[in-house]
């Protein structure tokens, strides 16, 4: 149907949006791997001269980089676990038969569309203050000393926050999977002597781990990236006790104004999120021609 | 659908599912019973649930004291700003890929699905520098160029998702019937395709209000969205919990209710069409 007119068209009406993400991909990209090949230090005007993989080797070699990365991975996985095992529960609670099921899905969902800041400080403050959070009341209330959360665990406390804030995308997404389920293959296993049991991990969990995998992917993309959470609840901190790759690259690049070692970091994260990122792609690739 | 289950088993199903969802929703319903509060009401211990003086100083105080409403305003015109720009530069080329596919369309769906796996701080000293040279730091104009461009890829997918689903037989159909190209586009397509722009539309807005790296990191004083503004909080100054959740409530309520509204479209639009 296409004619050669309507090629031609067609790649004009393209161009833009590739030549813009060209641009913003390639630009930067290629700024960062430069700057991460200098000695460069906002703090000391003059000369940027180029020092090879120094860079590079001072970052990784930095104990700070070694946390950075357990606790990036910690992080991940640790929300990993709590969203999928929690959104498959929740998934499978909000597929039952209930009244008010309309209202119960937009109270689960609801967290989702709080800003990272606000869910921050919400919990930070008003469940998390040693003093005057809510979980404070509740430790006294049951007779137990109360917890400072973020000063004692704060890379717990935070995956606890993020958990928060993602359980509803895995429950969402989870949930929509579940309800494409066909409910006579079902039935017709329970005619044939299925328990509940067998149910659910002959039927259910095979039909539901491509959206589980799509879940895992998805979230690790975003959860490498996880920033304004740790910037406004620890800092990092204590120590670096719940800095992850991200903050540890702000950090060197915006607070010691490191624009070589921040350079080299960053360079780092992309590496580490490309890894994630193939394994995503072909799960979306495979899609596209269904 | 229909599965047919005992009343008894329905009323244990709904109070679970009640109680779980109450507690989920919990933080967010304690920042707006909180934000009506005093100050010495909001850390009272025992905690007051709802029998306190319902006030509205909190919000009063928070808009004087800080100038709420430009945060709030900058929030409004960055998001919806960076996703009508994306969206004018992405229909064209959603429109094409969908209705004149060639054969490296999927290849070039995939390439710019790629740039969003771009972490963001993998290309924080460029783009700081360059806005620092340019004068884009602490402004509106800079936040919504960084803001279309990582949501690009977002809205084209989306998009494409959409128009696909448009049948192309139709077209046939009004061009036997005489109707001119203007006509097939205004009349056959657009009505066809406004439903699919408008939760792209929504998404959008919703991920653009709520960004929080570029928005915390470019901005200082004069340009910062609420994501920024409310950052300042973190101070222990900012201990004041009537007004944080004042301050909270004012900028989560239009998202929230925008995300309600938009709840289906979520998981295409966060799947890019791997779930549906």
């Amino acid at each position: 149907m296409a004619t050669q007119h309507s090629r031609a068209a067609a790649r004009f009406m393209i161009s833009p949006s590739v030549l813009l993400l060209l641009g913003w991909m390639l630009i930067p990209l290629g700024m960062t791997i430069y700057f991460s090949l200098l000695r460069y230090n906002l703090l000391m005007p003059g000369e940027h001269p180029f020092v090879g993989w120094e860079n590079y080797s001072y970052f990784l070699s930095d104990p700070a980089f070694k946390i950075a990365l357990v606790n990036t991975l910690l992080l991940v996985g640790g929300v990993l676990i709590i969203t999928v095992i929690g959104g498959v529960l929740l998934g499978l609670l909000l597929d039952q038969v209930m009244w008010g099921q309309g209202i119960v899905r937009i109270l689960v969902i609801a967290p989702f569309f709080v800003m990272p800041t606000v869910s921050a400080l919400v919990w930070k403050n008003m469940f998390m203050n040693p003093v005057n959070g809510l979980f404070a009341y509740l430790a006294k209330f049951l007779g137990l000393q109360p917890i400072d959360f973020l000063a004692q665990a704060p890379l717990m406390s935070i995956i606890g926050i993020v958990s928060w804030q993602w359980l509803p995308f895995a429950t969402l997404i989870l949930l929509t999977a579940m309800q494409s389920l066909d409910q006579e293959q079902l039935e017709a296993a329970e005619m044939d002597g299925a328990g509940p049991f067998s149910r659910f991990f002959y039927i259910v969990v095979p039909h539901l781990s491509r959206a589980v995998t799509v879940v895992i992917l998805i979230q690790t993309i975003f959860l490498l990236s996880v920033f304004a959470e740790i910037l406004v609840t620890t800092n990092g901190g204590p120590g670096n006790a719940s800095t992850n790759l991200t903050y540890l690259v702000y950090a060197e690049s915006l607070l010691r104004f490191d624009v070589g070692t921040g350079s080299a970091g960053g360079v780092v994260a992309i590496v580490l999120a490309n890894i994630v990122a193939i394994f995503l792609m072909r799960m979306i690739g495979k899609n596209l021609d269904a | 659908m229909a599965r047919k289950v005992s009343t008894r088993r329905k009323a244990v199903n709904t109070g679970i599912a009640w109680t779980v969802g109450l507690l989920i929703f919990f933080p967010i319903l304690w920042t707006v019973l909180t934000s009506f509060k005093t100050e010495a009401q909001a850390i009272a211990d025992p905690p007051i649930w709802f029998n306190f003086h319902w006030t509205l100083e909190n919000y009063v105080t928070v808009q004087e004291r800080s100038n709420y409403f430009r945060h709030f305003w900058n929030s409004v015109v960055i998001s919806v700003g960076s996703t009508l720009i994306g969206l004018a530069i992405a229909v064209p080329a959603a429109w094409a890929m969908a209705f004149v596919p060639g054969k490296r369309t999927k290849d070039l769906l995939m390439w710019m699905l790629s740039t969003k796996m771009l972490p963001p701080v993998g290309v924080l000293v460029p783009i700081y520098l360059l806005f620092q040279r340019f004068g884009l730091l602490d402004t509106q104009v800079g936040l919504i160029i960084v803001l279309t461009l990582i949501n690009l890829p977002i809205i084209v997918w989306m998009l494409y998702t959409y128009f696909r689903e448009i049948p192309v037989d139709i077209l046939e159909a009004a061009r036997m019937d005489g109707a001119g190209l203007k006509d097939e586009v205004i009349s056959v397509l657009l009505p066809m395709a406004v439903p699919g722009m408008a939760s792209t539309v929504l998404l959008n807005i919703i991920l653009a209000w709520n960004e929080a790296f570029w928005t915390l990191n470019l901005t200082a004083a004069k340009a910062a969205p609420l994501t920024a503004f409310i950052a300042s909080y973190s101070s222990p100054e900012g201990l004041f919990y009537a007004k944080l959740s004042a301050a909270s409530t004012m900028a989560i309520a239009p998202i929230l209710i925008m995300g309600w509204f938009s709840q289906k479209q979520l998981v295409r639009g966060l799947t890019f069409g791997a779930v549906k």
